[in-house]
């Protein structure tokens, strides 16, 4: 986990890794969401509507989001205050999804930063894109 | 700058997600639905963004009102 202090950031500083979701991960993100919809539930279903497979839920490969900012960037002192995501491409289990963010704003005032993310299959693929509000509490 | 006050107009709508929210000089978070503190850092940020401008945190915690965010925007607008 990093642990940046305030002045340390700037616009521009970037972070990444990478993350795959099995199906073990895709049952317990079903039971804590409630979320039981075929589409993600039922590999017959999401084949007959066009899908390689079940479909990762949204939700749930944007968790990777909250991973960037709490453990990279800014890391330790970070309060993950907002998000706006578009979800471009379906996702499947065993996928490995890499994860980019970029600091493309500062503002002193209260600590805030704004980090432009996104995530992407091996192939550049866009799985979603993300704007992120982030509060730093240090 | 006297359009100033129309200008904040589409931000404040915006940011504190009221399509029909009209704001005037004497506006603040105790007369506006939602002005809660996240919705004043999401403000905040919004104007520094959109005009360029850095504010101190001890600069707003002077201002009483919408009218005062102005005038302290036009300080700074009139600086750069």
């Amino acid at each position: 986990m990093t642990e940046y202090q305030w002045t340390d950031l700037f616009v521009g500083l970037r972070h990444g890794f990478s993350a795959a979701f099995t199906e073990e991960m895709m049952k317990n993100f079903e039971n804590l969401s409630g979320d039981v919809n075929p589409l993600h539930v039922d590999h017959e279903y999401a084949v007959h509507a066009g899908f390689v497979g079940p479909v990762l839920f949204g939700m749930m490969s944007s968790s990777l989001y909250s991973r960037l900012v709490g453990v990279y960037l800014p890391g330790k002192y970070a309060l993950l205050q907002g998000i706006d995501i578009d979800f471009n491409s379906p996702c499947y289990v065993g996928e490995r999804l890499n994860v980019e963010g970029e600091i493309i704003f500062l503002s002193d005032a209260f600590k805030r930063l704004e980090v432009k993310a996104t995530i992407r299959k091996d192939s550049r693929q866009l799985v979603s894109k993300a704007t992120i509000r982030v509060g730093f509490h240090g | 700058m006297d359009n100033l006050l129309e200008e904040l107009q589409p931000i404040f709508r915006d940011v504190l997600d009221q399509p029909n929210l009209i704001i005037t000089r004497e506006s603040n978070a105790s007369t506006v639905e939602d002005w809660d503190s996240l919705a004043h850092v999401n403000l905040v940020t919004a104007i520094e963004k959109r005009y360029k401008i850095r504010f101190a945190l001890g600069e707003l915690q002077e201002l009483k009102d919408v009218g005062d965010m102005i005038d302290l925007m036009k300080t700074k607008l009139g600086q750069k």
